[in-house]
This record gives structure tokens, C-alpha cells and sequence, in this order.
């Protein structure tokens, strides 16, 4: 595969628990410098867990993060030097302005008052803030919150950037703007890191894409990777009405030769290879036992793809 | 390890904080000042005068240490409603060793009481008159050691424990102990006579005690000064109060943010 490529960060063995809850269990994977990265999940994965301890804010239970050769754990000074995080929550006390928050985390993160001036004032024109500049950030609105957020690392371009859930709340022209700045910072030689539950902006940002689901790692590859990962390349999808018993679908399964076949909610799906060849079969099986309302073949998409990884939908 | 330059920019945020409150602070400010003109008419004739010659300057000087360390106790608070509201996980990510974070909030605290307790300063010297040069240096070193130790107890309160009634309820025992069992409203000599053992004990090495006293040997406020205070005595005292509130301070800031 991608062998061969400098690691930028490496998770080992990584745990992490907050008393009974096991937020993430035991994550190993490595991101490539200079890539973007998507970590794909549904709400509750252990997509922020995993991201707050890249950015040294959670302390892992078990397990270390190396980001650049420095341990989370134990050079987490060091650690603190490559990464610049935008979280899932804005972070700002209500009372300070955007052009406040932003400017002193320009100072913070090293700029010189004048540039930090200057790059704040970039920043904002580029995502459309400099209006709402002087705005309290309680009256702001949650998308506004949000790109606040966001241009924290854009105006820092760590060599490690983490972005989480980037665009949530926002509407579908900033959506692209902040895609297009991702991109670019990738291109100055950032290595990206980008959370979301949003299959569509997984494949619209990510070299590679990691499936996690319920603090486990499940698929990990480019989009076109994990879609060949799938072993039945094909999938045949069967409305039915009614619901079918365990013993056809056994039966269905075999003479199919299917490598899975999920049912719920009168939808099967068939994960077969020369699907064009199992429909008849497929059908003939099928048509003395339930109703068949309507069939239809497709390529995987990544929604399957992280279907058949994690045996649920996003969003559930 | 640790760099002037981050120490400085997390101090311009809390003072620029502290900036916004300027009105509330400028009402505060008046109301203590009220406060300290009823009090001191209240009381002045009222007083013994062998052991206080002028109550309205001995409630004074009370009140300008008070000042120092109630708005270096705000921090605190502030502190308190970052870790509420997830704050805190932004300032835990910036590119600051923990020392320069923990240290930059302790002090943004010292600052904020110096600043407050200045125009109090001030009015002391009006007065009663200008102190000489080392006099002034050993004003500036109590009051920085004072509103340390306040910045770093408040902290350590507000980081102890993720309780925040039990937060609440701390903040205002410990006001409570310092302001009342102190030397700030009755004289020394009172205070041995009629406080049990311990709580004269409290009174007399309670930071705000020490720092009324080192005030009221300068203003020469006492007919006859309490023995076995020196100015020296006093700030090596508060010394050792800001130290130990420093580092406990610090050290439970860091280790109880950091999950
Ligand atoms: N600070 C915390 N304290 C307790 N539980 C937490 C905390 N942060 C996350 N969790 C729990 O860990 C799990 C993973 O959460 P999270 O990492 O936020 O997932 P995601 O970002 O993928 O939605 C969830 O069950 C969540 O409730
Ligand atoms: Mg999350």
C-alpha cells in the first residue's frame, strides 16, 4: 500500500477511558505527513477523544500518540509545538469579539502584533467574518461560532492541523470555502487531520479515510481502497415486503455463494462478486417466500462501504 | 522552559478581560471606598485611642489590602466558568509548556490586584503622606506577594474540585476567614485579648493581616506598632504564603485540567 511514507503521527495501543466509559479501545493507525486524513464515525465513535489527545488536552489511559517522534504522554510540550486543533465546540468566552479571539491567538501562537494584525484580517475576509468582527461572540450565530473556529487554524498552519467536524452548521457555499482552505494548507505541506459524520465531506476532503466505530478502528484506506476492501464488489439490494426468516436467508446465502447479507426494515442487501449472474437465482429463491417489491444492483458506495465495515448506518 | 513572551501574552488576555469589567470594577472601587468613609465615621469616636489614634486611617490601610485581594481573587472565579464551559481544552492545546500557563494565570491575577489596588495606594498617600522610596518598594513587594498568594488560592479552589456549588461554598469560607479573622477592622492588641488561641493565630499569620499591618507600620497608623513585627519579618512571611499558594495553586490547575 502506502508504504514507504514518512509517518507524521502514530497511534499506538491507544486507550482511553473516562471512568466506565470506554471512549476508544485500543486504536492503532498511522497518518502520513502531509496528508488529509478523514476519521469517519458516527456520533460517540471516539472521533474527539482521539483528536483532543493528539492535541495533548486528554492524557491517553493506555497506549501512546507520537506526533513527529514526541510522545502525547511524555513530550507533550513538544507535541504542543506542531499542533493547532479547531474543536467540534467553539472555544470563546461570551463576552470576547472575533477579532479579540482571533488576534490573541495569533499572538499566542507566535505572531508579531503587526502580522498577527495582518493574517487575522486575511483570515477572517477569506471566510467572510471581517463583518462580525466586533460582534460579541454569544450574538453569534452557531455557523459563525463555528468558522471562528476554524480560521484559529488557518491562521496558525501547524504542521499538524486538526480540524473537528469543520462544517457542521455551516451552509453549503462556506462548506466549500472551508474545504478549499483545508486543501490548501495540506498543499503548504500541513499534515490534516479532519473529523466528520458526513460520508460526502470524508470523500470530498480525504486522501485516506479511517472508519471508526464505537472506539475501534474498522476500514482504513483511500476512498478506492476500502470501496475493493468490500469482498462481494457488488451489491444487490431486494425491497421486500414482509421480512425474511434465518433459514432462507441461509439458504440464499449459499446458493448465492454471498459473502454477507445484511436485512432490515424489508431492504436485503447481497454482497456478492458477478452480481449481473445472482439475480435470477436471486429472485427465483426469493419470489415463493416473501413479495418482491422492486430489485436493483450497484457498485459499492462509501456509505456501504461503511456499512459493511461497521454493520450500521451514519447517523444511527 | 519558561518564556517572558507566552507569560506576557496569557496575562494581556486576563487583563484585557479584566478591562471589560472596568464599570463593575469602577463600582466596586466606589462601594468599598463607601464603605470605608461610614465605617471610619461610625467608628472614630467610638475607639480607644490609646490603641488607635485615627480609626478612619486604620480602616484605610485595611481596606487597600482588601483591595488587592479581592480582585486578584476574581481570577478564580473566571478560572471556574472556563473549566464549565470546555474553555479550558483550548488553552491546554496552545503551543505553552503547562508551567508558562499555570504561572501566566497566577500572575495575571497579581496583576489585576496591583492594578486594583493602586488608586487605594494612592489615596492612602494623599492622606497621610508619601512614604520614602524603600518604604514604596516594600508596599509594591507586599501587595505582589499578597495578590499572589490570592490569585493562586482562588485557582486552587476553582480547580479542586469539578463540584461548583462546593466551589462556591469554598470561595466564600475562605473570603470569609481572611477578611473577618484578620486585623483589618480591630487592632492587634484587641485581638489577643478577646480571639481564642487559634483564631489569633489565624488572624495574625492571615496573609491580609500581615499585609495591613506592614501598611499600618509605614502609615504609622499604630500609637505603639505591635512587637515583634518588622517590616522584613512581614514580607519574608508573605513570602512563604505565596510560594506554597503558588505552587499548590499551579500544580492542581494543571493536574486537574488535564484528563
Ligand atoms: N470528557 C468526557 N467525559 C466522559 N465521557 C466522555 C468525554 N468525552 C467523550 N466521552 C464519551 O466517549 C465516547 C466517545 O465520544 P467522542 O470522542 O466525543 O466521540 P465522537 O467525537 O466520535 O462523537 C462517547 O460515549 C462520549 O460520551
Ligand atoms: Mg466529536
Amino acid at each position: 500500500m502506502s508504504s514507504g511514507r514518512d509517518v507524521a503521527i502514530s497511534i499506538r495501543n491507544f486507550v482511553k477511558r473516562f471512568g466506565d466509559i470506554v471512549a476508544v479501545r485500543g486504536l492503532n493507525l498511522d497518518i502520513y505527513d502531509r496528508e488529509i486524513f478523514g476519521l469517519l464515525g458516527p456520533n460517540g465513535s471516539g472521533k474527539s477523544t482521539t483528536m483532543l489527545t493528539i492535541a495533548t488536552v486528554y492524557r491517553p489511559t493506555e497506549g501512546d500518540i507520537y506526533v513527529y517522534g514526541k510522545s502525547v504522554s511524555r513530550e507533550s510540550d513538544e507535541v504542543r509545538k506542531y499542533v493547532g486543533i479547531a474543536f467540534q465546540e467553539p472555544k470563546a468566552m461570551w463576552i470576547d469579539k472575533p477579532i479579540e479571539i482571533l488576534t490573541w491567538h495569533a499572538r499566542v501562537i507566535g505572531y508579531s502584533m503587526s502580522d498577527a494584525r495582518r493574517v487575522v484580517r486575511e483570515v477572517m475576509e477569506m471566510l467572510d467574518l471581517w463583518e462580525q468582527r466586533n460582534k460579541m461572540f454569544s450574538e453569534l450565530s452557531g455557523g459563525t461560532r463555528k468558522k471562528v473556529e476554524v480560521a484559529k487554524v488557518l491562521i496558525q498552519r501547524p504542521r499538524v492541523a486538526i480540524f473537528d467536524e469543520p462544517t457542521a452548521q455551516l451552509d453549503v457555499i462556506a462548506k466549500h470555502i472551508v474545504w478549499k482552505a483545508i486543501k490548501e494548507l495540506s498543499r503548504e505541506g500541513s499534515t490534516v487531520i479532519v473529523a466528520t459524520n458526513e460520508m460526502y465531506e470524508a470523500e470530498a476532503l480525504s486522501e485516506r479515510i479511517g472508519i471508526i466505530y464505537k472506539g475501534e478502528l474498522k476500514g482504513l484506506g483511500t476512498p478506492a481502497e476500502l470501496k475493493d476492501k468490500i469482498p462481494g464488489g457488488d451489491i444487490i439490494e431486494i425491497h421486500i415486503e414482509g421480512s425474511l426468516d434465518p433459514l432462507t436467508k441461509q439458504m440464499l446465502a449459499e446458493k448465492l455463494g454471498a459473502y454477507k447479507i445484511d436485512h432490515n426494515n424489508g431492504l436485503i442487501r447481497i454482497y456478492v462478486d458477478k452480481g449481473e449472474e445472482k439475480i435470477t437465482p436471486a429472485i427465483e429463491m426469493l419470489s415463493n417466500k416473501v413479495k418482491i417489491k422492486m430489485i436493483s444492483m450497484k457498485e459499492p458506495s462509501l456509505d456501504d462501504v461503511f456499512m459493511f465495515f461497521t454493520g450500521a448506518r451514519l447517523g444511527e | 522552559m519558561i518564556n517572558i513572551r507566552n507569560i506576557s501574552i496569557i496575562i494581556s488576555r486576563d487583563l484585557q478581560r479584566f478591562w471589560k469589567y472596568r464599570w463593575w470594577l469602577a463600582g466596586l472601587i466606589t462601594m468599598n471606598l463607601a464603605d470605608l468613609f461610614i465605617f471610619a465615621l461610625l467608628f472614630n469616636n467610638m475607639v480607644r485611642r490609646d490603641l488607635i489614634p485615627n480609626y478612619f486611617l486604620f480602616i484605610a490601610t485595611g481596606i487597600a489590602a482588601i483591595a488587592s485581594f479581592a480582585s486578584a481573587f476574581s481570577i478564580g472565579r473566571e478560572v471556574g466558568v472556563e473549566i464549565r464551559r470546555n474553555y479550558t481544552q483550548y488553552l491546554l492545546s496552545l503551543p505553552l509548556s503547562r508551567i508558562e500557563l499555570a504561572f501566566g494565570r497566577i500572575l495575571s491575577g497579581t496583576v489585576r490586584g496591583l492594578i486594583y489596588q493602586t488608586p487605594f495606594i494612592i489615596l492612602l498617600f494623599i492622606l497621610i503622606d508619601l512614604p520614602s522610596p524603600l518604604q514604596i518598594i516594600y508596599i509594591l513587594i507586599a501587595s505582589t506577594l499578597l495578590s499572589t498568594t490570592m490569585s493562586s488560592i482562588s485557582i486552587a479552589i476553582s480547580t479542586a474540585t469539578r463540584n461548583f456549588d462546593m466551589q462556591a461554598t469554598l470561595r466564600s469560607f475562605t473570603y470569609f476567614i481572611l477578611f473577618f479573622i484578620s486585623n483589618v477592622f480591630y487592632p492587634d492588641a484587641l485581638i489577643r485579648q478577646r480571639f481564642p488561641g487559634v483564631l489569633y493565630n489565624i488572624a495574625y499569620y492571615n496573609p491580609v493581616s500581615l499585609t495591613v499591618s506592614l501598611f499600618r507600620i509605614i502609615f504609622k497608623i499604630y500609637a505603639t506598632p505591635p512587637s515583634g513585627y518588622s517590616e522584613l519579618h512581614i514580607i519574608m512571611y508573605l513570602a512563604i504564603w505565596a510560594l506554597i499558594s503558588m505552587f499548590m495553586g499551579g500544580y492542581l490547575y494543571i493536574r486537574n485540567l488535564e484528563k
